[in-house]
């Protein structure tokens, strides 16, 4: 559904990404791994027309992304869950969903609208329960469940999130990402960029690591999960020396 | 993956090429000099063909950086060690992530499955010294795919033969001469095949000739399957014949083939003949670079009708190098003059070797000509000259040897043998 090939992204003079290519299947939930800095969020970037000058070729459903401002992408399919949620804080939640279906909206598709407003309060009942709040006095993690739930009233075929779990407890991070979860299971197809390795590696079907803007390995999650060097660099294990008493 | 378009493989080889290359130049040495000699980037590598403008990975290399010096992980991570012989006295030393030996397992599985072989099948292997770490990985394979495996130790003709009918082997992993030896025992012994519940054969270390091959069949009464491998580093079955028995499915989601000019080093037409050169994509503790074979193959083009989308090679006989391929086993006759003057303190003047085929049994043959360095009035030293000679190599090389001490005149006489010449 997606194909990238050697991307490269500049700050500049400086390269960020330096020929990354990757590819996501229909229906797949693919992580990109990595520390800050590696590139993860640049990527996105890139995809979702947020980025001016990028080389290589970034190809959705067999077609170039290139010169896509975000409207467009977002027209294409592809929607965004940027980090930090960006949700509107002074709008009632409401609102902030019926944003995201703005394209929609302008296309005359109120019906399919108001069912995919079901589905995200059925996705999330406590937005339904909030409907009329103002959405800057949700929680952290209603917050997300909000920027998620706009980002799908967009009806995409690709769902892109960054850092969904940043500054959240971890029930609510476990909360999160079953949901995507149970999206990939309906056929929904996700590019999730995560710094919680583990968790996103365990929902994934496959994952790329990304390192100072390069892919350094790519494989199976299952396979990534239980990686020497993967455990040690993003999931928790300490790093020592290259032959260490050997 | 057997099956997917060869478009989608494309994008998938070329994600796992890059992501080698940014391992092995980020972790290895070796690699990382290349890359600076040539002044290059791996984020240059930017389509499959642009592989070609990256230096190739000889045989030799293998033995100067020894035992570790081309590993791309930690020795922590690291859960096998394998030794085979190299071009030298120093051994070729590859190593595996508990990763590699899975990848491994599921290579070699998807091979046997291709030639028939299920959960009903009792598998045996029969394999020389110098290929017992296929041994492991065919094992590891085919107890995946569920078989009953014999696994591979060192027997006599009859002890195999005597497993090979009692315990009901139906396939038999060997190579091609190997097969020929036991077809001929069994001729001689008057045992009847047709009494055997042997089906299969996975013939394995050298390509057969269809000659050879029609006989193993007529007289076994089994059905052959060809495997292509690399007996010093990785392992077995990289290339696997299907039902179709028309050339070999190489597993390109592992690995990249190349067929150049085995002189120019060019890459060569689709189609033409030429030396295969091979690049790992998922191998972690040893990704291979370009590494030339020395295996003499050509692309088959199309697409095989079995319906597996993996590219075929025709692997043909005799080799692009000097090696000697003796019961499979790769042989290097500057490791095997290196053997001969490690034993003696110094290199004869007068020596040469030849691979021997005599009733079906392969051998290395050594002829070292006597002179006054070497001359004893006592047959016991000499016994001892050719016992050593012939200990030390055999332990070197995992194949049966043979040395023989002769004079200039006999020295000089043709072997009287069309196998190769060489030494």
């Amino acid at each position: 559904m997606l194909r990238i090939r050697n991307l490269k992204c500049y700050y500049g003079k400086i390269m960020a990404l330096k020929g990354v290519s990757l590819h996501i299947g229909q229906g797949e939930l693919v992580t990109l791994i990595g520390t800050n800095g590696s590139g993860k969020s640049t990527l996105l970037q890139a995809i979702c027309g947020l980025m001016n000058h990028w080389d290589g070729e970034i190809r959705f459903k067999d077609a170039s992304l290139r010169g896509f401002d975000p409207p467009a992408v977002v027209k294409a399919g592809i929607s965004l869950v940027p980090e930090g949620r960006q949700i509107f804080p002074p709008l009632t939640v409401e609102d902030n969903l019926m944003l995201g279906a703005y394209t929609r909206l302008r296309r005359g598709e109120r019906q399919a609208v108001a069912r995919d407003l079901e589905m995200v309060s059925q996705l999330f009942p406590v937005l339904r329960e909030r409907v009329q709040q103002l959405a800057g006095t949700l929680s952290g993690g209603e917050q997300q469940m909000l920027a998620i739930g706009r980002a799908l009233m967009a009806r995409p075929q690709l769902l892109v999130l960054d850092e969904p779990s940043m500054g959240l407890a971890p029930l609510v991070v476990a909360r999160i990402l079953e949901t995507l979860a149970d999206l990939r299971r309906e056929g929904l197809t996700i590019l999730l960029v995560e710094q919680n390795a583990r968790a996103a590696l365990q929902i994934a079907d496959r994952g790329y690591v990304l390192e100072t803007g390069r892919i350094v390995l790519e494989g199976r999650a299952a396979d990534l999960l239980v990686d020497e060097e993967v455990k040690r660099a993003y999931l928790g294990k300490d790093y020592r020396d290259f032959d260490e008493g050997r | 993956m057997i099956h997917m378009d060869p478009q989608e493989r494309r994008q998938l080889q070329l994600e796992r090429l890059q992501s080698t290359l940014n391992r092995a130049c980020r972790n290895v040495r070796f690699h990382q000099e290349r890359f600076e000699a040539a002044g290059r980037d791996p984020a240059e590598i930017q389509r499959l063909e642009d592989l070609q403008r990256i230096g190739f990975t000889y045989r030799r290399d293998l033995g100067e950086h020894y035992p570790y010096g081309l590993f791309a992980v930690p020795l922590r991570d690291i859960v096998r060690i394998h030794t085979a012989s190299g071009t030298t006295l120093k051994p070729a030393v590859s190593g595996y992530t508990r990763q590699d030996l899975l990848v491994w397992r599921e290579i070699v599985a998807r091979a046997l499955e291709a030639g028939g072989v299920s959960p009903a099948d009792i598998l045996q292997i029969t394999l020389d010294p110098g290929l017992s770490n296929w041994g492991r990985d065919y094992k590891e394979g085919a107890e995946a795919v569920g078989a009953s495996v014999i696994p591979y130790t060192p027997l006599s003709l009859e002890k195999q033969v005597m497993v090979l009918r009692d315990y009901r082997t139906s396939v038999l992993v060997t190579t091609p001469a190997s097969a020929g030896q036991l077809a001929m025992h069994l001729h001689l012994t008057g045992v009847q095949p047709a009494l055997l519940g042997l089906k299969r054969l996975i013939l394995v270390g050298e390509p057969v000739a269809a000659g050879l091959r029609a006989e193993l069949e007529a007289r076994l009464q089994v059905e052959t399957w060809q495997h292509y491998g690399l007996s010093e580093v990785p392992g077995p079955a990289i290339g696997f014949e299907c039902s179709r028995h028309a050339g070999l499915h190489i597993n390109e989601d592992h690995f990249l083939p190349e067929i150049v000019d085995p002189a120019s080093g060019e890459v060569l037409p689709e189609g033409e003949t030429g030396e295969l050169v091979l690049t790992t994509l998922t191998t972690r503790a040893f990704p291979l670079i370009r590494f030339r074979t020395g295996d003499r193959a050509r692309f088959i083009p199309g697409a095989c009708d079995c319906g597996v989308t993996l590219r075929r090679i025709a692997w043909l006989a005799e080799r692009t190098d000097e090696m000697l391929s003796i019961r499979g086993v790769k042989v290097s006759p500057d490791q095997v003059r290196a053997t001969i003057q490690a034993a003696l303190g110094r290199l004869p003047g007068n020596c040469r070797f030849f691979r021997r085929v005599q009733d079906a049994r392969h051998w290395l043959e050594v002829w070292i000509g006597i002179d006054d360095g070497l001359f004893s009035d006592e047959i016991k030293e000499l016994q001892r000259l050719i016992q050593t000679v012939g200990s030390r190599l055999e332990e070197g090389l995992g194949v049966p040897v043979t040395v023989r001490i002769l004079e200039g005149r006999s020295f000089a006489a043709d072997p009287g043998d069309p196998e190769s010449d060489r030494g």
